[in-house]
């Protein structure tokens, strides 16, 4: 879920190759702790079909959203192991084209910019259901007021899962901060 | 700067054009913060793969304002330099940190990969690495020898020349096997299966060209690519057999270069075939035009329909394009192997018609006969004399008939005794798998059924160890004159047929048998030139000829004239002179195999009255009038009769060669009638100007056969092989394929042989043809009414011819403008205003759809108009059928047209007086019938036009009519044009006009679905019950409301097909019901995209001048289009999001002038921005408030109208 970003320094993130697909791998070592525990955190609830939408929200110095990147998951359950490897992987590989190709979609970052993983349940995780659930914490990240606007990147549809890519920005009648 | 001077001082290898762009970058001083920036770039395109490539060239651009480099392609040679010296660098690291055993077996080999493959770029780039081969991150056709992939898309297939440049499409796989076997594997095996399937002929035309490796024409290869072939061999010092592999395969792309032009021509072929239809359209037009003036109007909405020629050219892109190309590939050519003596076409080749004629056996023998008449000039007109009075002498005429041997193999292999029982054959090429096709074959290759003019690799493929040799003219000439000189010394009376062969009349001979004299005539022909004759001895040529036939080879045949009964009894008719493949194929129709069965058929026709009614006066061919009044057999036989079977002359022809009856004399020199030259191999043109130089080398030529011959000519013709729209590239390299042939003729008052002249009328006949030069595969020009020089020289020719041309193009112009001025005639037969305005927008709809088939048409039918319908109607339906089929479907059309307007006036009465709805059912009846029955593929034109028509007649009747009274108007007539169907009842019920279906009493409702075809029921099956109900209570309410509720009740998404299209199939609204039939032309996909964009492609969407009925119809679309979306939201918002993209498309294109745009417009637009601003939660709830907006929105438009 890693993702070119053309504001931060240069390098801190560079090529490699996923299942023959170019993508941007995280270079500094936090920063790759980072995306690895909250890709690894979320995997337990996505598994169980808890999670909505996954998102990577770019906000600017005053917290307010400037770009979403949307994963909304549809993950069916019943499938449990007997996944076909190459199938998924197929699919993966033309969603993993799109999203490395959306760079003209994205909008210019301001300065200072800053960025997380934030994750929609479809519940509040209750501390029972998962010791986990504790380790996750509530985003200080402001909404917007208004519906955005939605450009679709891609949506794939394999069948245990379901993602739907798209980029989410303010509309244009956002009150501006 | 330093970097770059370091660069191309370091690479000495680098070629001409990386260094030239060094140059000119260098020239471009550089800065500090430059170099720095530059090197961050190359640093950055380091790591860069393939799949990059694009992406970096848009992101770079940016940053050559303040780069070193003059531009993008400069920055390019540099950075694919520094790949490459990346790649020598890790390649000598590898292989030298590898075990020594590692061969380079892929020396030489340089690949460049597309796409994704398995394994990898990188993987198949560090076997390039270690078994030194190249690796190319960017295409280029000079460095790269194989494209690595494993699929390609669609454009690429069909484009695959511009993608590949002609270079070898390769699996992966090949590499790895390749590995595997530690030496280089043939490429051939591992060529994309789609590349493969679809372009079979390329891989053989590439193979063609593999000969040229072969001993016997290795001349043909330039010593300069040799060299630079066996340059790139010895640097790889790679062993034998990979050696062999490498030098085949890299001919092979080289030679596929020369093939380049055909395939080229071929891709821009679809461009010209635009152009097609209205050129033969125009033909018609032509055509017709000579027909009374009633037929002007049609001719004129033709006109009006079709596009002027010259519009419809491919456009000025299109052939750039090509031309691009073509010198693109002509240089590639010229630099990668130099000069190339293989010149194929008339692409490449500006001496290709001298070339072409040069190596032609047909022209050999064709121009033989006058150097043999040159040679032997006393002799023939002495012997001319001599023989004018055959019949006198009582004595038995004795012929000998000598043949030589397969006279062009056994002359070439007349020095090497060692092949004589071998299989032998001659053919200009000799590649194992070309397309050349055999000249000739000797007897040990015919046994193992070689033939003549079969290809090369089908004659290799029944006889692999045959030898095949060229041509050798001149051997020809020697041993042809050697033999005439035999000929002439034994018997005077010499006619030469051929070459190789003569008739010789030895009836006076002083040698007495003409046996022994033939056997002494053979002995010598074998002792002089070593080849063997074969000869026939009978009492006329006929017999002669066939005895020969019996006698080869290397025999003779006596076939005295008491056995020629016997001998021809059983003969097949095949071996006559004089029966071809389509008299045969006549013949044998008529069960006649022999000639003993030819004799049974009488020579004059009995003589047959037949009635005639008048319509049918016009079929004057009396095989068509047999077919059509269904003669009996038995009566036919006894009409039957060579003579009127194959006209007069063949027919005697036939009569008396079945008899043996030949009463030619021998020395009787057949003047040629005509001269001519005709070339229809290697012909591709890609403008004008080639055609035109084409054809003055033509003309050159001819005339100079002409001269030869030493007659002038006064009627010209040109014939043109016209490429068929749907022919591919012929199988045969270079071919014309499968061609229409296509002659214009010219008669001048004054004879020429002038080479000028001769261009100038065949450029004027050309100019008449309105053809595509790229289309042209064959041209020829044929010289008739010919008299002798001698006579054409008192006149004073070249005036007259001139002032003759002058004129004639004036009376062509006047008579265009005459043409001109006819069309521009006012209407002559309008019945009134507006019926006329229907017929002649029927005319358009009718002709255009069958517009192809008047092309076909006999010229001799009469115009449709003429016919006397009565008659035509009231024939049985099989003669009726066949008429129709001669007019190409038009008639049942012409017909419909006739009873459409019968009905629409009818209609119009009965609408006018609709307050009694006894008249407006009876109407209604009528519409329903005749929609029955007319021809299907018109059904929808008229079904359209009805619609209109009726829209207009719903105006007017409004405002006499209070609203709602009139059940009858709202039905308009409900079409589903299934094509192949063209039976008398509607296909499905569908078609069924609901509105008169429920007017029906209940029995003859429950009658007409009974009768509905038992087969066609399934597919309407199941939901035809409902349907009707549904439809059936749209009507019968009339109320918006109601059919509201049965739409937005349903699911209409769920179910296959989904639920929607056969509701909107039954929509009075043409929108839905196209929406609903597009359905199933775009492949039944279940996505609403696909249908739009099918539509929008087809013709866009309808935009209906009849507002009755949109408010429901914009109603079902928006609920279509809601439950499409809450359908889709969850899981593909792309594809919504492409749906609404159609949408806009088609809003913009409407220009939103009618109501159906603004609707849609306003459609699109809110549920784009309800779309657009949906989080996924509220997206819903937006949707669905749209509907009611929209109604509103209806509403409140449709109030205005009314108050208006």
């Amino acid at each position: 879920m890693d993702r070119k970003d053309n504001q931060s320094p240069q390098g801190a993130f560079e090529r490699r190759r996923y299942t023959n697909i170019v993508v941007q791998k995280a270079r500094h070592p936090q920063l790759k702790e980072y995306i690895h525990d909250a890709v690894n955190g979320l995997l337990p609830f996505i598994q169980k079909g808890l999670v909505e939408r996954v998102a990577v929200l770019f906000f600017d110095s005053e917290s307010i959203p400037v770009e979403r990147f949307i994963f909304k998951l549809t993950l069916n359950q019943s499938y449990g192991t007997k996944v076909d490897d190459a199938d998924l992987e197929f699919a993966l590989r033309s969603f993993l084209i799109k999203l490395s190709v959306s760079e003209p979609l994205t909008k210019v970052l301001p300065r200072d910019c800053r960025w997380e993983i934030t994750a929609y349940f479809r519940s509040l995780p209750q501390a029972s259901t998962s010791k986990d659930a504790e380790l996750w914490i509530p985003t200080d990240t402001m909404q917007w007021q208004q519906p955005p606007l939605i450009t679709p990147i891609k949506s794939m549809s394999s069948e245990p899962l379901g993602v739907q890519l798209y980029l989410e920005h303010p509309s244009l009648s956002e009150p501006k901060a | 700067m330093s970097f770059d001077s370091s660069r191309s001082g370091g690479n000495t290898n680098s070629n001409s054009k990386s260094k030239r762009s060094l140059d000119s970058s260098s020239s471009n001083p550089p800065g500090n913060g430059n170099n720095s920036n530059k090197k961050k770039k190359t640093t950055n395109q380091k790591t860069l793969g393939v799949a990059w490539g694009s992406n970096s060239r848009s992101s770079s651009r940016s940053s050559f304002r303040n780069s070193p480099f003059s531009d993008f392609g400069s920055y390019m040679v540099v950075k694919n330099q520094k790949l490459q010296d990346q790649f020598d660098v890790e390649a000598s690291s590898t292989s030298h940190s590898g075990s020594g055993s590692v061969k380079p077996i892929f020396s030489g080999v340089s690949i460049f990969v597309d796409g994704y493959t398995i394994p990898s770029s990188q993987e198949l780039r560090n076997y390039m690495l270690m078994y030194g081969g190249h690796f190319k991150n960017y295409f280029s056709r000079h460095s790269v020898t194989h494209i690595i992939c494993s699929n390609l898309p669609n454009s690429k297939i069909k484009n695959l020349r511009s993608f590949s440049g002609g270079l070898p499409v390769v699996k992966p796989t090949w590499v790895l096997d390749s590995v595997a076997a530690n030496k280089l594997l043939s490429w051939v095996p591992y060529q994309l299966d789609q590349v493969a399937s679809e372009n079979c002929n390329q891989a053989k035309l590439s193979a063609f060209f593999t000969l040229k490796n072969s001993p016997v024409t290795a001349a043909c290869i330039s010593d300069e690519a040799v060299a630079e072939n066996e340059d790139s061999l010895l640097k790889g010092g790679t062993s034998m057999d990979a050696n062999l592999c490498d030098e085949r395969e890299s001919t092979e792309h080289r030679k596929q270069y020369n093939g380049e032009p055909a395939n080229l021509l071929h891709d821009i072929s679809t461009g010209a075939e635009l152009e097609e239809p209205s050129c033969s359209n125009r033909l018609h037009f032509e055509a017709r035009n000579a027909e009374p003036s009633d037929v002007a109007k049609v001719d004129r909405t033709l006109v009006g329909n079709q596009p002027d020629p010259s519009q419809s050219r491919p456009s000025a892109s299109v052939s750039s394009h090509c031309l691009d190309n073509q010198s693109s590939k002509e240089s590639s050519s010229s630099t990668m192997y130099g000069p190339s003596n293989q010149r194929h076409s008339t692409l490449v080749d500006p001496n290709f018609v001298e070339n072409y004629f040069r190596n032609s056996r047909l022209h050999f023998i064709g121009t033989w006969r006058n150097r043999y008449r040159k040679r032997f000039p006393s002799l023939s007109n002495e012997f001319k004399y001599t023989s004018s009075n055959p019949n006198d002498s009582a004595q038995e005429t004795a012929i000998i008939h000598v043949d030589m041997d397969c006279f062009f193999v056994s002359v070439v292999i007349r020095d090497c005794p060692e092949l004589r029982d071998k299989p032998v054959a001659v053919c200009h090429s000799d590649n194992p798998r070309g397309t050349a096709e055999i000249s000739s074959a000797n007897y040990p290759a015919r046994d193992h059924g070689v033939k003549a003019g079969i290809f090369v690799r089908d004659a290799k493929a029944l006889c692999p160890h045959l030898v095949i040799f060229p041509y050798d003219f001149e051997a020809y000439e020697e041993v042809a004159d050697q033999l005439y000189n035999i000929l002439h010394k034994h018997c005077k009376k010499v006619q030469a047929v051929s070459c190789d062969e003569a008739f010789l009349d030895v009836t006076e001979s002083e040698a007495g048998d003409a046996e022994l004299l033939a056997s002494i005539i053979r002995k010598e022909i074998f002792e002089t030139t070593r080849c063997t004759a074969s000869a026939g001895i009978a009492g006329n040529m006929l017999m002669a000829r066939l005895a020969t036939r019996t006698a080869k080879p290397d025999g003779q045949c006596y076939i005295p004239s008491e056995k020629v009964d016997d001998y021809l009894h059983k003969l097949p008719i095949k071996a006559l002179p004089g029966i071809g493949h389509v008299l045969e194929e006549k013949l044998k129709r008529r069960e006649v195999k022999t000639c003993g069965q030819l004799r049974m058929i009488s020579k004059v026709p009995f003589y047959v009255a037949f009635f005639i009614s008048s319509p049918l006066a016009t079929f004057s061919r009396v095989e068509e009038l047999e077919k059509k009044l269904l003669i009996p057999p038995r009566r036919q036989a006894f009409m039957e009769s060579l003579q009127k079977d194959f006209g007069s002359k063949t027919g005697d022809m036939l009569w008396n060669y079945s008899r043996g009856i030949d009463n030619r004399l021998v020395g009787f020199i057949q003047e040629s009638k005509s001269i001519g030259a005709e070339v229809n191999w290697g012909v591709r043109f890609k403008d004008m100007k080639d055609s035109q130089f084409f054809l003055m080398n033509l003309c050159k030529e001819v005339a100079l056969r002409l001269q030869g011959c030493g007659v002038h000519g006064r009627t010209f013709t040109l014939k043109v092989k016209k490429r068929r729209n749907d022919a591919g590239e012929p199988i045969k390299y270079m071919g014309c394929g499968d061609c229409e042939n296509l002659s214009h003729s010219i008669t001048v008052p004054m004879a020429t042989d002038d080479a000028n002249v001769l261009q100038r009328i065949s450029t004027q006949l050309f100019g008449l043809f309105h053809i595509d030069v790229v289309d042209i595969r064959g041209m020829g020009l044929q010289v008739s009414k010919l008299e002798s020089a001698d006579n054409a020289k008192q006149g004073h020719e070249r005036n007259s011819i001139r002032s003759w041309l002058v004129s004639a193009s004036a009376s062509t112009s006047e008579q265009c403008k005459a043409k001109e001025s006819a069309n521009t005639d006012p209407k002559r037969h309008s019945i009134d205003g507006f019926l006329d305005q229907l017929g002649t927008n029927f005319c358009v709809g009718a002709t255009s759809a069958s517009g192809e088939a008047f092309i076909n048409q006999n010229p001799t039918l009469p115009p449709l108009h003429d016919l006397d319908m009565g008659v035509i109607q009231s024939l049985p339906p099989e003669l009726f059928s066949e008429i129709n089929d001669m007019y190409g479907g038009s008639l049942t059309s012409f017909i419909s047209e006739k009873r459409g307007r019968n009905a629409s006036n009818e209609g119009k009465r009965s609408l006018l007086s609709h307050r009694s709805p006894s008249t407006n059912f009876t109407a209604n009846n009528k519409v329903y019938n005749w929609s029955c029955t007319v021809h299907h593929s018109v059904n929808h034109a008229l079904m359209i036009l009805w619609g209109s028509w009726q829209g207009k007649q719903y105006a007017d009747a409004e405002v006499q009519m209070p609203p709602g009274s009139g059940a009858g108007t709202s039905g308009a007539i409900i079409s589903c044009s299934v094509p192949e169907n063209n039976d008398l009842m509607p296909s499905s019920l569908s078609q069924v006009d609901v509105s008169v279906l429920q007017q029906l009493p209940e029995e003859m409702k429950t009658g007409i679905l009974g009768l509905l075809p038992a087969h066609r029921r399934p597919v309407c099956g199941s939901v035809a019950s409902s349907d009707l109900q549904i439809a059936v209570s749209a009507t019968s309410t009339g109320n918006q409301p109601g059919s509201r509720d049965s739409v937005s009740g349903n699911e209409l998404w769920v179910g296959n097909p989904p639920g929607w299209v056969d509701k909107f199939k039954v929509s009075n609204c043409q929108l839905l019901r196209t929406l609903a039939e597009t359905y199933f032309l775009s492949g039944s996909t279940g996505l609403l995209s696909s249908v739009l964009q099918r539509t929008l492609s087809d013709n866009g969407l309808p935009s209906g001048a009849n507002t009755d009925g949109w408010d429901d119809a914009i109603y079902c679309l928006c609920e279509l289009f809601m439950q499409y979306i809450k359908r889709k939201v969850e899981t593909d918002i792309e594809e919504i999001y492409v749906c609404f993209r159609f949408l806009k498309r088609y809003t913009s294109n409407a220009k939103c002038e009618n109501y159906v745009g603004r609707v849609l417009l306003l459609l699109d637009l809110s549920c784009m921005t309800c779309f657009l601003k949906g989080a996924n939660h509220t997206l819903l709830g937006r949707f669905d408030s749209l509907g009611a907006l929209v109604l509103d929105f209806v509403k409140s438009e449709h109030s205005t109208e009314v108050s208006n």
